[in-house]
């Protein structure tokens, strides 16, 4: 390791974790959903419908009681469910590090987003109006709200950052490619701190694109997950680039490249029985304590894998583990792996 | 903004790669904006009755890859085209990384979904739809028609995520955590994305006008636009051919509101002074600025006013949207490359249909001609939805 963490060799970095939060159909208690999911306790689903067949998908939502106190944010005022779940996220994990709003707070604070598919509900919202009523009755309230920084700019007003503010987009492994993203930043030294939010937000639309796609197997979730990192704090988290996934047979050895040698005592899976949980398995074997969030949350593409970290982060923080792996088998563009001690 | 612990390693740009409605390589685009050819016209891919717009700046043509297939997305035609450029200009080239700015990817086939929703329809396409929509999808492609198998960083910060792309990359290899990157950006029109400009009133029934008092709004464009990045030292040992130079990037973001910039230009201002002084190049070294310059009322007012305050009256400033329109997610990485080409054969980018001054500041505008000038130091603008706002610098090898 140099001054900046960089392990050269194999381009991972390390950095600090100093604050976590999260936004979850579990809840937003860090410790209350970490027991509920070492309890097993699967987020309560409901049906959601697409209006033009009828037809019913089961999904994973937030319940909106426990964002609805952020209305008072101005900017939030017409925004879309994921920006609610992203600035709660934030704000959660900015007081767990005991960050104060101030001046240099927010000057020396860099955002990196992860976003899977953004404000869907505003987009379909907004194109349906085009489709029904022509080009000239579509609301341009809505339009802003369908951008992929939507959610990022709404953070950034809410604490007043001034600095760098990234989005990244990319498939459910998204959230360690921000969190690595996060740690170049810290690394280049533009900034004390870095703020990174993982978002989601499910509507029938998508339901329907992950059905098609035959994606389906774990029900669809919602909710933000945001991780706060600096130089020092003692809870680290080593990430690398992403590998990427060219052809859905390409996942195993994907993976096995993220991997490298790096090990855990316990691994959070990115899978749900399906063929993440199966490749996962085949690479680490059976050992260690596995932990499987999706299970209990859903997938909520954006914010999975930050979620993912920020159990991670709980098994430390309660003893219960010394060292952490999070793998994360993309959907369709990359595998990751995330290590926490 | 606290300054970097590591080393400053110059960095190279030693290829390039460019699709635009100017030409469908960098060959093209260069007679293009040295004859200052306005390539907007009518839109063709969608009805445009209802809306105040009907023009935008729409690439032409079409290619053929190894390995492409039928139910690809014209967004990654393009990006594969650029990335083939670029990699023809310099097949040594092999990047650690590829970060890529868009804002849209495949959003065309999100519509032919959400149609096919409506009309309840499940045509055999939709399964190529959903593939080809993510905006990952078109890097993918590109990377592997290329044969590089890159990790990739896909940035969607609204306007502003080409220069960021580059500007991000640059980081990285000054600071040595990176020998080699792809950057660049991309997007295509979409229906869904010309109708949001156009129902927020800032697209352009007429003429799109960067900076002229009578300016009314933008025009949309789109293209793709790929710069092979490489640590100067690695390029310079491998003879690798050396087009220029990034110097530096800022980034700031303006709270103001989520589309419009603060009326201050606070936000351009402090993105073109970190640029300056990241690149630790005083504001008078500049010989030209390649502009945002949307043309829309507010953008152009803020921009201007910041130019004016930092550079006074003396550099000259153009909008090359003002050729193609505003390719959104890709115009920051097309007008690196505008940038790079203005370095490379010592001309200024026109400015076209510009008429009148505007009285609220004064700038050397470039107006719509491109003219001969000693060109060593360009700077070039993205601002954003968002609140995003960046600049990086490029100078001649």
């Amino acid at each position: 390791m140099n001054l900046a963490g960089i392990d050269s060799k194999a381009g991972r970095l390390e950095a600090g974790v100093a604050g976590i939060g999260w936004v979850t159909p579990l809840g937003t208690q860090l410790h209350g959903v970490w027991q509920a999911l070492q309890s097993g306790v699967v987020a309560e689903s409901r049906p959601i419908e697409n209006p033009e067949t009828g037809r019913l998908h089961q999904v994973r939502p937030v319940s909106p009681k426990l964002v609805e106190h952020l209305a008072r944010q101005p900017r939030l005022r017409r925004s879309s469910p994921i920006s609610y779940f992203a600035v709660g996220a934030a704000m959660a994990a900015l007081e767990d590090a005991g960050i104060l709003p101030s001046a240099e707070a927010r000057s020396a604070t860099a955002l990196v987003f992860a976003v899977s598919n953004g404000g869907v509900i505003y987009t379909r919202r907004f194109y349906d109006q085009i489709i029904r009523q022509g080009a000239n009755a579509a609301s341009p309230m809505l339009f802003p709200e369908t951008v992929y920084n939507a959610p990022a700019s709404h953070v950034a007003s809410a604490f007043g950052v001034d600095g760098a503010s990234y989005t990244l987009v990319g498939d459910n492994a998204v959230g360690i490619a921000a969190l690595h993203f996060g740690s170049q930043l810290l690394a280049l030294g533009a900034c004390e701190r870095v703020l990174v939010v993982g978002c989601e937000e499910i509507d029938w639309i998508l339901c329907e694109a992950f059905y098609d796609w035959r994606l389906a197997s774990t029900p669809l979730s919602e909710g933000a997950g945001a991780v706060l990192l600096t130089r020092d704090a003692p809870l680290r988290i080593t990430t690398a680039a992403a590998v990427p996934i060219f052809r859905r047979a390409e996942a195993g050895a994907a993976l096995r490249s993220a991997l490298g040698n790096q090990e855990g005592e316990w691994v959070i899976s990115s899978g749900d029985r399906g063929f993440a949980e199966r490749i996962e398995r085949r690479l680490l074997g059976e050992k260690g304590t596995w932990v499987f969030p999706k299970r209990y949350f859903g997938e909520a593409p954006g914010a999975s894998a930050v979620w993912q970290v920020i159990a991670g982060a709980m098994a430390l923080r309660t003893c219960e583990a010394r060292s952490v792996l999070v793998p994360v088998v993309g959907f369709n563009q990359q595998a990751a792996v995330a290590t926490l001690r | 903004m606290p300054a970097s612990p590591n080393p400053r390693h110059r960095v190279a740009v030693t290829a390039i790669g460019l699709v635009t409605p100017l030409g469908g390589n960098v060959t093209e685009n260069a007679a293009a904006l040295r004859s200052g050819r306005d390539a907007v016209t009518p839109v063709t891919s969608f009805k445009v009755s209802r809306c105040r717009a009907k023009t935008a700046g729409q690439v032409s043509g079409s290619w053929s890859f190894p390995g492409a297939k039928a139910e690809w997305h014209r967004a990654s035609h393009f990006t594969t085209a650029a990335m083939q450029e670029a990699q023809n200009g310099d097949p040594q080239f092999t990047p650690e990384l590829a970060v890529i700015g868009t804002t849209s990817g495949g959003m065309s086939f999100g519509e032919r979904f959400h149609r096919a929703q409506i009309d309840r329809r499940r045509p055999a396409e939709r399964a190529g739809w959903l593939a080809n929509y993510m905006p990952q999808k078109a890097v993918l492609d590109g990377l592997d028609v290329c044969g590089w198998s890159a990790p990739m960083q896909i940035i969607a910060n609204a306007c502003a995520s080409g220069t960021n792309a580059v500007g991000h990359a640059f980081q990285l290899i000054r600071a040595g955590m990176q020998r080699s990157v792809l950057c660049g950006g991309y997007d295509a029109i979409s229906e869904l994305v010309y109708v949001g400009f156009d129902a927020l009133q800032a697209a352009t029934p007429e003429k799109v006008r960067p900076f002229d008092r009578g300016r009314s709004g933008l025009v949309l464009g789109e293209g793709a636009a790929m710069l092979a990045l490489e640590e100067w030292e690695s390029a310079n040992g491998r003879g690798a051919p050396i087009l220029g130079e990034v110097t530096g990037y800022g980034i700031a973001t303006d709270n103001h509101h989520l589309t419009q910039p603060h009326p201050s230009g606070v936000g351009p201002r402090l993105a073109m002074e970190r640029a300056l002084a990241d690149a630790q190049c005083p504001a008078t070294w500049i010989d030209y600025i390649n502009a945002h310059g949307t043309a829309t009322t507010f953008n152009d007012a803020t921009e201007g006013t910041a130019i004016a305050q930092l550079f006074g009256s003396a550099v000259p400033v153009s909008s090359t949207k003002s050729m193609m329109g505003h390719a959104l997610g890709a115009a920051g990485a097309i007008e690196a490359v505008f940038a790079l080409i203005a370095i490379r054969e010592q001309f200024l980018p026109p400015n076209l249909n510009y008429q009148e001054a505007d009285p609220a500041w004064e700038l050397a505008i470039v107006a719509n001609e491109s003219r001969k000038a000693k060109v060593r130091r360009v700077m070039s603008n993205s601002f954003g939805f968002g609140g995003t706002n960046a600049s990086i610098i490029l100078q001649a090898a």
